[in-house]
């Protein structure tokens, strides 16, 4: 009698036999088949699932939140200039401007909408802006001095809010197809999380576990040359005739 | 399988989110978003991983509603496309890691099970619990991202071998065969230790 076959087997096991009722037959009949199955089964009955962590009732208007600004008009159609990976925040960037300046002067004339170009430098302001805090959180974070518990609350509260903005500009500048901007920016997430979630009251242990950390991939040196680039870049789009 | 389908009123939300209604969309987005990041959390096993999962996987959705068949459940078809972002995903995440593992193919695997050592399950498996999740956690380690991809899909979300290949735009055959190598993996994994495979 010749055997089954380990993958007739797996088949069988997910319900996906060409011919369910002969492997059965055959198990009913060869016990060093049946045998076989029997550990398949147990082997793969050690595969258990991992609950996902729960996200809290708000989560669909949260995803909805961080999405809207990314979907593309479904009137204007697809930019030829897709390559920019700061267009689609440019344009939040630009409708946050414009709320701030509703804000402030709610009982102005409405003002021009502000030109392609000028959302760009806007944009790049901002992300050199988030740059500059979210390095200035690293260096209290590894910078913080003391031989016992120092508490670093309020570095953990501005990365916190450091964090959404983050995903929002790696994520464009993934889709862009700019690996290397969205690669720090990938890296600056991690750490900013891990600060973020950390114990609020830090030991010298803990701290220098940190400390490790940040320097040891060299992010804060990346961020600085990725915000000195973002500011040359603005400079350039200052100047009529010389933007990209 | 655990599906997202079942939902009625999709069907003339779809409809409106197609003719443009922006609100319409946010509704599907509200209404799937927990199933989405359960599914993209299962396959990248990582939170942070995931929540991307679930934003491209719905930028993704939206870019394509003209594409959608009006016959079919919206879940089904973001459930496809979340399988999709998330096997992306992974890709993405062994390019980063550099993992340059082979996939190879065990032709001693092929041969009859009648040459595989015993498997019975005994007691003392439970008593290696950890050790056993350790060792499945070092099979998973060890997949490409489409064995990965395609073993979790089949294993633990129950889609049948001809959907995972519709979702990660494989044919039936190759689909089949990443899941045969991640359950080999899975195997040779728990297989090495005789405390945890005990001999007939």
């Amino acid at each position: 009698m010749s055997h089954l076959r380990e993958d007739d087997l797996i088949l069988h096991y997910y319900g996906e036999s060409a011919d369910r009722a002969a492997v059965e037959a055959h198990l009913g009949a060869c016990a060093p088949c049946r045998d076989s199955f029997a550990g398949l089964r147990a082997d793969l009955a050690a595969v258990a699932d991992d609950p996902a962590p729960d996200r809290g009732e708000d989560y669909g208007p949260r995803v909805w939140r961080a999405l809207q600004p990314r979907l593309p008009s479904r009137t204007a159609g697809r930019r030829a200039t897709a390559a920019r990976w700061w267009a689609p925040a440019a344009l939040a960037a630009s409708l946050v401007a414009a709320f701030v300046l509703g804000r402030h002067f709610p009982t102005g004339p409405s003002p021009a909408p502000i030109p392609e170009q000028g959302r760009d430098r806007i944009f790049l302001v901002m992300v050199g802006d988030h740059l500059e805090r979210s390095e200035m959180v690293l260096l209290e974070v590894v910078n913080a001095e003391g031989t016992g518990t120092v508490d670093v609350h309020s570095a953990q509260e501005s990365a916190a809010s450091l964090v959404s903005a983050n995903r929002l500009f790696r994520m464009n500048a993934r889709q862009a197809g700019e690996p290397g901007v969205a690669s720090v920016l990938d890296e600056l997430e991690r750490v900013l999380i891990e600060v973020a979630h950390g114990p609020s009251q830090n030991g010298p242990e803990e701290r220098a576990q940190l400390r490790r950390r940040i320097e040891g991939g060299d992010i804060l040196f990346k961020v600085r040359v990725l915000g000195s680039r973002l500011r040359s870049k603005e400079k350039d789009m200052a100047v009529p005739g010389t933007a990209s | 399988m655990e599906r997202m389908d079942g939902r009625d009123d999709d069907t003339e939300t779809v409809a409106r989110a197609r003719a443009g209604d922006a609100n319409a969309f946010r509704r599907l987005v509200e209404r799937h978003s927990h199933n989405v990041f359960r599914l993209a959390y299962r396959m990248t096993r990582n939170e942070h991983d995931a929540e991307d999962v679930v934003q491209e996987t719905f930028l993704r959705a939206y870019r394509s509603l003209h594409r959608f068949e009006e016959r079919s459940h919206f879940g089904s078809w973001i459930y496809r496309i979340t399988a999709n972002c998330a096997y992306d995903s992974l890709r993405a995440r062994e390019r980063r890691q550099e993992v340059t593992e082979p996939v190879t193919t065990d032709a001693a695997a092929d041969g009859p099970v009648a040459r595989m050592p015993s498997r019975e399950p005994a007691p003392d498996r439970l008593v290696f619990g950890g050790e056993v999740r350790r060792r499945v956690a070092l099979a998973m380690g060890r997949m490409s991202a489409l064995e990965k991809s395609a073993f979790t899909l089949r294993h633990l979300q129950g889609m049948s071998i001809e959907e995972i290949g519709r979702a990660l735009d494989l044919d039936a055959s190759a689909a089949k065969q990443s899941v045969f190598r991640a359950v080999r993996k899975v195997r040779d994994a728990l297989g090495r230790d005789p405390g945890l495979r005990p001999t007939p």
